[in-house]
C-alpha cells in the first residue's frame, strides 16, 4: 500500500512535466498542422541555458528559469521565421522533414559545444525530503510540479483570456476567414511556435536540476511528448494534459509492479492502444482548443 | 568533441617534437569518449598518456618511442568492435588497451580472435569476459566473482540480513548481482529483489520505491558514477534509508561527493585504489608518483580512481612490449603470461583464466571497501 | 534516361573496387551505404509510391537483423509455463530468408493495423511500434542479449551442392554480395511500380476517393506495398548483421530512420532513381566530410543540407535535375520518372 502511494505521488510528480511538454507539442499541430521535431531539441536547449544560467552566469536558480524559458522562445520564434515561413502552404511531410533537419542540427550542436558529458545544475532546495506518513518527495521535485502547474495554467490564461488567444483560436478553426476578418496569421503562427518552444524549453529547464542535463536527454523526451499528444488527441491541448498524467502512471505502475526494464515501452504500448481502439485519441481532435 | 581533438593534437605535437613517427611503437586505445560512459573513458585515457610520456621520457621501449592511438567506441558496443578493426586493420596496432565497459570488450573480443591480436582489459568486469576461451584477453581489472569473493569476510562483519539488487541492465550489471548473489547464499545472507535500470536511464523512482517498501536491510547497486549521482538523490529524496553498498569499480567517490553531497552519506564502495591515503596502497611510491603527475596536468582528484588503471594498463602492456622483444601480436601476447611488476592495486601477473587450451589472463587486484562519511572518504573499522 | 541512367549507374558500381583498389575503410563505406540504400528503397516504395510516411521503417530492418542473427547462432529460451524453445544454428543464408519472410510478416501486421490511421498519426504509430521493438531487444536478455550485443554472428555462407561453398568473409565480398541484393530489390519495385498494382497504388496517393470509386481496394494495395516493402528491410538487415557480425539494439536507431527518409525525399520520392542516387550522397557524406570536420559538425551540415534541399529541390534531386534537362530539351514525360506533388492537409 505505502508503495502503491509512493508510486502515486511519483505520478504526480513526472505528469506535470509531461502534461508541460504535451501541451506546446499539441499547440503546434493543431494550429500550424506542423509534426515539430525540434520538440526534443528545445527541451535539451532549456535545460543548458538553465545550467549556463546557473552555473556558469551563477544567476540566482529562480531568476534562470525565466531566462531559459524566454530563450527557447526567441529561439522558437526564430525557428518559425527561418524554417517555417518559407514552407507555408507546402504539406504536412515537407514541414516534419525540415523540423526533423533542423532537430537534428541543433542536437548536434549542443553536443558540439557542450561535449557529450552529462552536467550537473545546483539547486537551492534542502536534500532532505517532505515526508508526509510513508511517502517522502523532494522540495526540488514539489517546487517542479507547482511550477509546471503555474505555466500550464498561464498557457491555459493566455488561450481563453487573452486577445493573442482570442486570435489564436480563431486562426485554429479557419486560417484563411481569420486572416479576412484582419487576424494577422502570420504572426499568430510564429508565436504560436514560440510559445509550443518555449513550454518545452520551461520543461527541460525544470527536469535539467533534478536529473542531469546532456545532449541527447530530448530524444527520449521528443518520444514521450508525441506518445502524451496522441493520447490526448492532435492539437487538443486539455487532452495533452491529461495525457501527461495518463503516460505518468503507466510509466510508474508498469515499472513498479511489471518490469522496469519496460519503462519506456508503456508509453509506446498505449499509443498503439488508443490507435486501434479510437483512432483519433482518447479525447478526439478537439473542435476548439482551449 | 573537443577532448578527442585535444587528445590527437597531443599526440601529434608530442611526435612533431620528437619527430619519431615512422620508428613508434603503436599502441591502440579504445575507450567511450562519448556517449554514458564519456567521463570514465576520458580518465582512462588521461591515465593511460601520463604511463606513456613517463616511459618515453625514460627513452621509450626498444629504442622506440611508444604512441597511443585513441579511438572513441561511443560507448557503444557496435562502434567499440568496428574502432578494434579500424586500430588493427589501419592502424596496424599490433597491442591494444580496452574497452571500458563489459559489453563493449566482449564486443570487440571476437575481432581480437579474428585477427590474433592481444588486447589488454582495464576496467570489465563481466565474468563472461575471461570465461569465454579467448586467448588474447588479459585483464588486470577483478571480474565480479573476484570481487564478491575478497568482499565475502565482511559480510557477517557488516551484519548483512537481506540483501536487494539494482543493477544496470547489461553484462556488467547482472553479472555482478548473479556473482554477488551467490556468495551471499552461500553465506547464509536472503537475496531478495533484483531490479534493473538501463545505462542512459535517468529516473529510477519506480524502481526505488520498489526497494523501499521490500523487507531488506542492504542494497547493493552496480552502475557508472553519473547514475549512482541520480540514484543517491533519488534516494534521498525517497527518504529510502537502507544501507547501500556499490560494486564494480566505477564508483569514483569524490564525484559523487562533490555532485550527491549529503545524499551519499553512508554509503558504501567497494573499490580497487585507494588514493586517499597512498602510504598504504601496495606500491606507495609509484602512487604518489601518478598522482602528482595527475595534479600537475590539471585534472581533477576525482579522475584518478578511474585513470590508474590507463596507467597500469599501458604499463602492462609496455612490459609484454618489452619482453616481447618486438612489436608484434604474437610474440606480445606470449609475452604477457610472464608480465610481473606492482601495480598501483597489488601485483600484476595473469594467471590462466576460462577453458583449457585457449585461457585468458586474469590478474588479481587488490579490493577494498570505503564509506563516505561526512563528505570524506574513510575506511570503515570492521 | 530512365532505363540509360541505372544501367551506367550500376556499371560504374560494379568496376568501383577495381578503381579503388580495395581500400577497405572506403569498401567498408560503401558497403554499409549500399545496405542503408536498400532501405531507403523500400521505404520509398510507401513513402513515394503510395503517399505513406511510416517513420518507423527502422523496425523492419532491425527484425530482420536480429532474426538472422539468431537463426544463424542459435538460442534456447524459456517462454513460460516451464516451456523451453530450444534452436540449433542454422547457415546463415537461411537466416537471410527468414528474415526477410519475417520482416514481411511484420510489415503485413502492422499494415493492416495501421492503415486503419492516416496522416499525423500513422506517422506516430509507426514510430511507436519501432521503439517498442527497440525495448523488447533490449529487454528480453535471454533471447537478445540485450544491450550486451549478438556477438560472434556467422558471414553469410553462398554455395550449390556439389559444387562448392563461399564464406563472404572479405570486404570485397560483401560489396558484391549488397550490390546483387540491392539490384534485385530495384528490379523487384520496378517489377512492381510498372504492374496494374503500382498504378492502383499511384492512384490511391493522388485522389483516394476517385481510386475507391474506380475499385481499388485501398487496405489490400496498402498492405501489399507494405508487406513489399517490409520484407525488403528485412532482408537489408540481415545482410547488416553478417556483414558487421555484431549487432545491438541500437539497430534500431531513429536515426536510421531519419537518414532513410532523408535519402528518399533528397533523391526523390517516388521516383525508381531517387533513394538510389539520394542513398549514394547521403551515406557517403560523412566519408567526405570526416577528414574536414568532428562527427558532431558532420550532422549539424546534414540537417542544414536536408533543409537546403527542400528549399531548392522540393521534389529531390532526381525529379529536380529531369525537369531542368527537360526543359533544355522537351521530352515526352516518362511517367516512373515523374514525381507528383502531393498535397495532402
Amino acid at each position: 500500500m505505502d508503495q502503491l502511494i509512493q508510486h502515486l505521488v511519483n505520478t504526480l510528480i513526472l505528469g506535470g512535466t509531461y502534461a508541460l511538454l504535451g501541451i506546446g507539442l499539441t499547440l503546434i499541430f493543431g494550429i500550424m498542422n506542423v509534426v515539430n521535431f525540434t520538440h526534443g531539441a528545445l527541451y535539451t536547449v532549456g535545460a543548458y541555458l538553465m545550467y549556463l544560467a546557473v552555473a556558469a552566469l551563477g544567476l540566482n536558480f529562480f531568476l534562470a528559469l525565466p531566462v531559459a524559458i524566454l530563450g527557447g522562445l526567441l529561439f522558437g520564434a526564430a525557428i518559425e521565421v527561418l524554417l517555417l515561413r518559407p514552407f507555408r502552404g507546402s504539406d504536412i511531410d515537407t514541414t516534419m522533414l525540415v523540423m526533423i533537419g533542423a532537430g537534428i542540427a541543433l542536437q548536434s550542436g549542443t553536443l558540439w559545444i557542450f561535449g557529450g558529458v552529462a552536467k550537473a545544475i545546483p539547486s537551492p532546495f534542502p536534500e532532505v525530503p517532505l515526508q508526509v506518513g510513508p511517502v517522502s518527495v523532494s522540495w526540488l521535485r514539489l517546487f517542479v510540479l507547482g511550477a509546471a502547474l503555474g505555466l500550464i495554467g498561464l498557457t491555459y490564461a493566455l488561450i481563453n483570456r487573452t486577445k493573442l488567444g482570442l486570435a489564436m483560436r480563431a486562426a485554429f478553426q479557419d486560417s484563411d476567414t481569420a486572416a479576412l476578418m484582419g487576424v494577422n496569421v502570420r504572426l499568430i503562427y510564429t508565436a504560436t511556435f514560440a510559445l509550443g518552444s518555449s513550454l518545452a524549453a520551461a520543461a527541460g529547464a525544470l527536469l535539467g536540476p533534478v536529473y542531469v542535463v546532456f545532449p541527447q536527454m530530448g530524444g527520449l523526451a521528443e518520444l514521450k511528448a508525441f506518445a502524451i499528444v496522441i493520447l490526448g488527441g492532435l492539437g487538443n491541448v486539455t487532452g495533452a494534459a491529461i495525457g501527461g498524467f495518463i503516460l505518468a502512471l503507466a510509466e510508474e505502475l508498469g515499472a513498479g509492479y511489471v518490469s522496469s526494464g519496460y519503462r519506456d515501452a508503456m508509453g509506446f504500448l498505449i499509443i498503439i492502444a488508443v490507435l486501434l481502439y479510437k483512432p483519433t485519441g482518447l479525447f478526439a481532435k478537439a473542435e476548439r482548443i482551449g | 568533441m573537443s577532448g578527442r581533438f585535444t587528445f590527437t593534437t597531443a599526440i601529434l605535437l608530442a611526435l612533431a617534437a620528437t619527430g619519431a613517427r615512422a620508428e613508434a611503437i603503436r599502441i591502440g586505445v579504445n575507450e567511450p569518449l562519448t556517449g554514458p560512459f564519456a567521463a570514465s573513458g576520458t580518465y582512462v585515457v588521461n591515465g593511460a598518456k601520463i604511463a606513456a610520456d613517463e616511459i618515453n621520457a625514460k627513452g621509450g621501449l626498444l629504442g622506440k618511442k611508444i604512441e597511443l592511438v585513441v579511438e572513441d567506441n561511443k560507448s557503444n558496443p557496435t562502434e567499440a568492435a568496428a574502432v578494434a578493426e579500424k586500430l588493427i586493420t589501419s592502424d596496424k596496432t599490433p597491442v591494444m588497451m580496452g574497452a571500458w565497459g563489459s559489453s563493449l570488450t566482449l564486443a570487440v573480443m571476437p575481432k581480437l580472435a579474428d585477427y590474433e591480436v592481444p588486447m589488454l582489459v582495464e576496467t570489465s568486469s563481466s565474468g563472461k569476459i575471461t570465461t569465454s576461451g579467448n586467448p588474447f584477453v588479459f585483464r588486470i581489472s577483478p571480474p565480479s566473482a573476484l570481487e564478491a569473493e575478497t568482499f565475502a569476510p565482511m559480510v557477517a562483519k557488516l551484519g548483512l540480513k537481506k540483501v536487494d539488487f539494482l543493477v544496470l541492465n547489461n553484462d556488467f550489471g547482472r553479472g555482478a548481482a548473479a556473482d554477488f548473489g551467490k556468495m551471499l547464499k552461500e553465506k547464509g545472507v536472503q537475496v531478495g529483489l533484483t531490479e534493473t535500470m538501463d545505462q542512459g536511464a535517468q529516473d529510477m523512482s519506480a524502481q526505488l520505491a520498489k526497494l523501499k517498501a521490500s523487507d531488506s536491510d542492504t542494497i547493493m547497486v552496480t552502475s557508472a558514477v553519473d547514475q549512482l549521482v541520480l540514484l543517491f538523490k533519488q534516494m534521498a529524496a525517497l527518504g529510502l534509508k537502507k544501507r547501500v553498498i556499490t560494486t564494480g569499480g566505477s564508483q569514483n567517490p569524490d564525484q559523487i561527493i562533490a555532485q550527491a553531497g549529503s545524499a551519499a552519506d553512508g554509503t558504501m564502495h567497494l573499490t580497487t585504489f585507494l588514493p586517499w591515503i597512498p602510504e598504504k596502497t601496495p606500491n606507495p611510491k609509484a602512487t604518489e608518483y601518478f598522482i602528482s603527475e595527475w595534479k600537475k596536468r590539471g585534472f581533477e582528484f576525482a579522475g584518478v580512481t578511474e585513470s590508474f588503471r590507463g596507467y597500469d594498463g599501458i604499463r602492462s602492456i609496455a612490459q609484454a612490449i618489452e619482453k616481447a622483444g618486438k612489436a608484434e601480436p604474437a610474440a606480445i601476447a606470449k609475452a604477457f603470461w610472464s608480465v610481473d611488476f606492482m601495480g598501483l592495486n597489488g601485483p600484476i601477473r595473469f594467471a590462466k583464466a576460462g577453458p583449457a587450451g585457449k585461457e585468458s589472463g586474469q590478474s588479481k587486484p587488490d579490493v577494498y571497501l570505503i564509506e563516505i562519511k561526512d563528505g570524506r572518504v574513510v575506511v570503515p573499522t570492521l | 534516361m530512365s532505363r540509360l541512367l541505372p544501367l551506367a549507374l550500376l556499371g560504374a558500381l560494379v568496376a568501383l573496387p577495381l578503381a579503388l583498389g580495395a581500400n577497405p575503410y572506403l569498401l567498408n563505406a560503401l558497403i554499409v551505404t549500399g545496405i542503408v540504400t536498400i532501405g531507403a528503397m523500400s521505404l520509398n516504395l510507401l513513402l513515394g509510391f503510395t503517399g505513406q510516411l511510416s517513420l518507423g521503417h527502422i523496425a523492419f530492418f532491425g527484425i530482420g537483423a536480429y532474426v538472422s542473427a539468431l537463426t544463424s547462432l542459435g538460442f534456447d529460451v524459456e517462454i513460460g509455463f516451464g516451456l523451453r524453445v530450444v534452436h540449433e544454428p542454422w547457415p546463415a543464408a537461411v537466416g537471410f530468408v527468414l528474415a526477410t519472410l519475417a520482416a514481411g510478416a511484420c510489415g503485413y501486421l502492422i499494415g493492416r493495423l495501421s492503415f486503419r490511421v492516416r496522416g499525423a498519426y500513422f506517422v506516430i504509430v509507426t514510430i511507436s511500434f519501432a521503439e517498442v521493438v527497440r525495448l523488447v531487444a533490449l529487454n528480453w536478455v535471454e533471447l537478445t542479449q540485450g544491450p550486451l550485443a549478438l556477438t560472434n554472428i556467422p558471414a553469410i555462407t553462398l554455395g550449390l551442392p556439389g559444387i562448392g561453398a563461399w564464406t563472404l568473409k572479405t570486404k570485397l565480398q560483401n560489396y558484391y554480395l549488397v550490390l546483387a541484393i540491392g539490384t534485385l530489390c530495384y528490379l523487384v519495385i520496378a517489377r512492381l511500380v510498372g504492374s496494374r498494382f503500382g498504378r492502383a497504388m499511384r492512384g490511391l496517393k493522388e485522389n483516394e476517393s476517385l481510386a475507391l470509386s474506380v475499385g481499388i481496394n485501398a487496405t489490400r494495395t496498402l498492405t501489399v506495398a507494405a508487406v513489399v516493402s517490409a520484407a525488403m528491410a528485412g532482408a537489408a538487415g540481415s545482410l547488416y548483421a553478417h556483414y558487421l557480425r555484431i549487432i545491438d539494439p541500437d539497430v534500431f536507431a531513429f536515426t536510421t530512420t531519419v537518414s532513410m527518409v532523408i535519402m528518399v525525399v533528397a533523391g526523390g520520392k517516388g521516383t525508381l532513381m531517387g533513394p538510389v542516387i539520394g542513398g549514394l550522397i547521403f551515406g557517403l557524406l560523412p566519408v567526405a566530410l570526416r577528414p574536414v570536420m568532428a562527427p558532431e559538425a558532420q550532422w549539424i551540415v546534414y540537417g542544414v543540407v536536408l533543409i537546403l534541399i527542400l528549399f531548392v529541390m522540393p521534389r529531390g534531386i532526381v525529379p529536380g535535375v529531369s525537369a531542368l534537362l527537360a526543359r533544355r530539351r522537351p521530352v515526352r514525360a516518362v511517367p516512373v520518372l515523374e514525381a507528383s506533388p502531393v498535397v495532402q492537409r
